[in-house]
């Protein structure tokens, strides 16, 4: 589908629909393109979350996790639509039903990276938007991506910054929602990761450590409401003794099925075979050649 | 006075028959000539011949006219092995005697009038059986090999004065140990054990399924997760070669001449794994004339291409009607050249660029488009050509510290035994295919998978569920049908049931 057939339009500087938290930073941008239905309420709660184009396993993970459980209480995520933590945040609030808003670093029209488009459709389908202060088919510019970080920062009330490397485009999110008076948040990583050097920099600083969702949400004033696996229960009931062990190997660590194999002391033709089912099942899911549980 | 002497001439991997006419005549100027489209190495003979001849004992009429005719003489002929037929016949014009007319001469000569050995001996064999000669001369070294053929008696010299003997009183050198026909020994290949590989259970239960349904396989994992090791491991569970697969085998090793000193038919199945800066001829086959290449020496056996992301993409392209026929065809203005090569395909790749995507515990560092492009350097259709996927997860070091008692107690099958399962599944699969061109479940058709392929009510909801869950294609579809099939094998039931369906999922996609 081509991306030009969302309802789209303007909103300027003036217009009282205008989001009010972006208005007072030092210079908003003068008009907002944007594609998707117009809703006020996306804006009463907003967390930008934002991270390395190179994120790492431990940060998808850390980003689905947490993301997931924020958006489910009702908080819109807002990121910028790169590959990476951006793109993690984006899908994973869409996948459990919840809002979210992509600032993109390029005209209105232009789909940026383009093989992201299925991402960009299940945004505006699940009653997210996408935004730009370019108009058309703008080529994105070196300047631009920092110039679009002012206005991820601008329209949230705090910024979680999952996995940055020194320098990184992250950490001017992060020094824009400084500026602006809004909470910056960052999760901890491993001391040995190149990308998470900045996070523990802006810890040092004085950002909020995060380790669980409810950090977050105190962070930016909202109550905890914990809604999640609620869904998984019916399965729970079904499951046989070699995948109920599975699921109680994986709730430590992820796990290749040689690992489980050593561990569970199982024929691999047996594990192989059970864990069809349970990725079949969505019980567990596997990415790279490692198992998750869901 | 005029002899003729029978020979033949390669021709792709096969031989046509060449008759060696020799003149020699007191009229006209003195002088040698080869005519008969002689490439280089044939019409060097010349002095090869005469100095052989004259160095043996023999007179050469170095006074007349000496005219040497290779027919058909519209056949371009290579290769030295024209010198003992040309010998022969020059001898037994001087010595007046008669060459007989039911044998086949072959063989190139030594300044010293000893034979040397030349490739395509086996051929010679194979052609005098086919076209009704009864004995074939051919160099000592070359014994073993020519006597794979049965039914045609094979008679090995060492020198021209022993063949001359013969000729003359009969004599057939003490020294020769005749063996029984097809019961040479074979080539000593030093495979790594299955059960010398520590870890790596799941990657080892995919090469079990590989081998017994002879199905293509990739492995996709880090460098340093054994994926080499378990490539070359793989020929270890391989099923032994059929006579008939022997044969075929034998000869293409015997036209490339890759056949070592005194080797008779070779009874393992070939291992080959060309280096992925290898040139188009040395891969397909050509060159002029054309011989077979790796593809063709990988025939019946293993062809592995490590780091299978390296090799450029147009010659993987190539491999698309090898892996779908069988066969490679090349194409020339002097004619076309049909070189058989039914292997079973091992690749190995790296998940990503850097090649950590995946791994337990270094971190990957290529973006997602870096990963997508490494990934599409092998086509869609080249990766639909092949039935298993499969992760290789490096093994973590407690696993590889040897000798601690576990290790040396721990109940993970030999090579032998794998190889006695698989094949019980090959004879399976043998008596469902009786009468049909296809000998394993790789070949099979997707008409012959929906016959021969009955799923349980459990299994056929089971795939219908994964079908939707993954979104497969029809092409997927099949294969993990196909792959079901011999995992059934393997288990010896006659229906598909869910678990089989369900580890066949496993094998699906490997660049996830």
């Amino acid at each position: 589908m081509d991306a030009s057939q969302h309802t789209s339009g303007v909103i300027y500087l003036d217009d009282p629909r205008y989001p009010p938290l972006l208005k007072e930073i030092d210079d908003p941008p003068g008009q907002l393109f944007y594609k998707g239905r117009w809703d006020g309420e996306l804006f009463n709660s907003c967390l930008a979350v934002v991270g390395s184009r190179r994120m790492s396993d431990y940060g998808k993970e850390a980003t689905s996790l947490l993301v997931k459980q924020i958006s489910l209480s009702g908080v819109t995520i807002v990121s910028g639509f790169m590959y990476g933590v951006d793109a993690e945040a984006h899908s994973s609030a869409v996948e459990v039903g919840g809002k979210t808003i992509a600032v993109m670093p390029c005209g209105i029209d232009l789909v940026t990276p383009s093989y992201q488009l299925a991402l960009y459709e299940r945004i505006l389908d699940t009653g997210g938007l996408i935004i730009s202060e370019y108009e058309g088919n703008t080529a994105p510019q070196a300047w631009s991506f920092p110039r679009r970080n002012r206005i991820v920062a601008g329209l949230s009330h705090a910024v979680l910054v999952v996995e940055a490397a020194a320098e990184s485009g992250s950490l001017i999110t992060a020094r824009y929602a400084g500026k602006y008076n809004r909470h910056v948040c960052a999760v901890p990583g491993s001391i040995f990761s190149e990308i998470s050097t900045g996070t523990h920099q802006l810890i040092k600083d004085g950002a909020r450590l995060i380790n669980k969702s409810s950090d977050v949400l105190n962070a930016i004033g909202r109550g905890v409401t914990l809604g999640t696996n609620g869904a998984q229960t019916p399965l729970i009931k079904t499951i046989s003794t070699l995948e109920g062990k599975i699921l109680a190997e994986l709730g430590v660590a992820s796990q290749t099925s040689d690992m489980l194999c050593e561990k569970l002391l199982c024929a691999p033709v047996s594990i192989c075979t059970t864990l069809s089912y349970m990725v079949i099942r969505g019980l567990v899911r596997e990415e790279g050649g490692i198992y998750y549980a869901c | 006075m005029l002899a003729k002497v029978g020979s033949a001439a390669l021709w792709g991997i096969d031989m046509v028959g060449v008759a060696v006419e020799v003149n020699v005549s007191s009229r006209g100027f003195p002088g040698f000539e080869i005519v008969g489209l002689a490439h280089k190495s044939v019409s060097e003979s010349k002095e090869r011949v005469k100095t052989a001849v004259m160095n043996s004992g023999y007179a050469f009429p170095t006074d007349k006219k000496v005219i040497v005719n290779l027919a058909p003489a519209d056949l371009p002929k290579d290769g030295s092995f024209y010198d003992l037929p040309i010998a022969v016949a020059i001898i037994a014009l001087v010595s007046n005697s008669c060459v007989p007319t039911d044998s086949l001469f072959f063989g190139e000569l030594s300044l010293d009038g000893s034979l040397r050995r030349v490739r395509g001996a086996l051929l010679l064999s194979m052609f005098a059986k086919e076209n009704g000669y009864r004995k074939v001369f051919v160099p000592a070294e070359s014994y073993e090999e020519s006597s794979c053929v049965r039914g045609v008696k094979v008679l090995a010299f060492s020198n021209l004065r022993e063949i001359v003997g013969y000729l003359k009183e009969g004599k057939i050198p003490k020294r020769h140990k005749m063996y029984e026909s097809g019961e040479v020994s074979s080539r000593e290949i030093n495979n790594p054990d299955f059960y010398d590989i520590l870890g790596q259970e799941t990657a080892k239960r995919a090469l079990e399924i590989a081998a017994a349904g002879a199905h293509n396989i990739v492995m996709v994992g880090p460098p340093g997760a054994g994926k080499t090791l378990l490539g070359r491991a793989f020929t270890s569970i391989l099923p032994p070669l059929s006579l008939v697969e022997s044969l075929e085998v034998t000869k293409i090793y015997s036209v490339k001449g890759l056949l070592s000193q005194h080797e008779g038919l070779i009874k393992d199945r070939p291992f080959r794994n060309p280096h992925h800066t290898i040139s188009y001829a040395a891969f397909l086959g050509g060159g002029i004339p054309p011989r077979p290449g790796e593809v063709s020496l990988a025939h019946r056996g293993v062809l592995f291409l490590d780091e299978f992301s390296e090799f450029p993409r147009a010659l993987i392209e190539c491999l698309r009607q090898p892996l779908e026929d069988g066969f490679f065809q090349i194409g020339r203005s002097g004619g076309s050249y049909k070189f058989p090569c039914n292997f079973t395909l091992v690749a190995a790749s790296n998940p990503c660029m850097c090649g950590y995507y995946g791994h337990p515990f270094k971190t990957c560092k290529c973006t997602p488009p870096q990963r997508e492009r490494y990934r599409q350097r092998i086509s869609g259709p080249i990766y639909d050509r092949i039935d298993i996927h499969i992760k290789v997860i490096p093994v973590s070091v407690d696993n590889l510290t040897i000798k601690t008692p576990q290790i040396l107690t721990r109940n993970v099958d030999n090579s032998a035994t794998i190889r006695n399962r698989i094949i019980k599944a090959r004879d399976r699969q043998k008596n469902r295919f009786l009468g049909l061109s296809q000998l394993v479940n790789s070949e099979m058709t997707n008409e012959q998978v929906s016959r021969s392929c009955f799923l349980t009510g459990d299994a056929d909801l089971l795939l219908k569920r994964a079908v939707v869950r993954f979104g497969l294609s029809a092409r997927s579809y099949f294969k993990i049908l196909k792959v079901s099939r011999t995992i059934a094998d393997l288990a010896d039931c006659e229906h598909l049931e869910s678990d089989h369906i369900a580890e066949a999922i496993q094998y699906r996609t490997a660049f996830t």
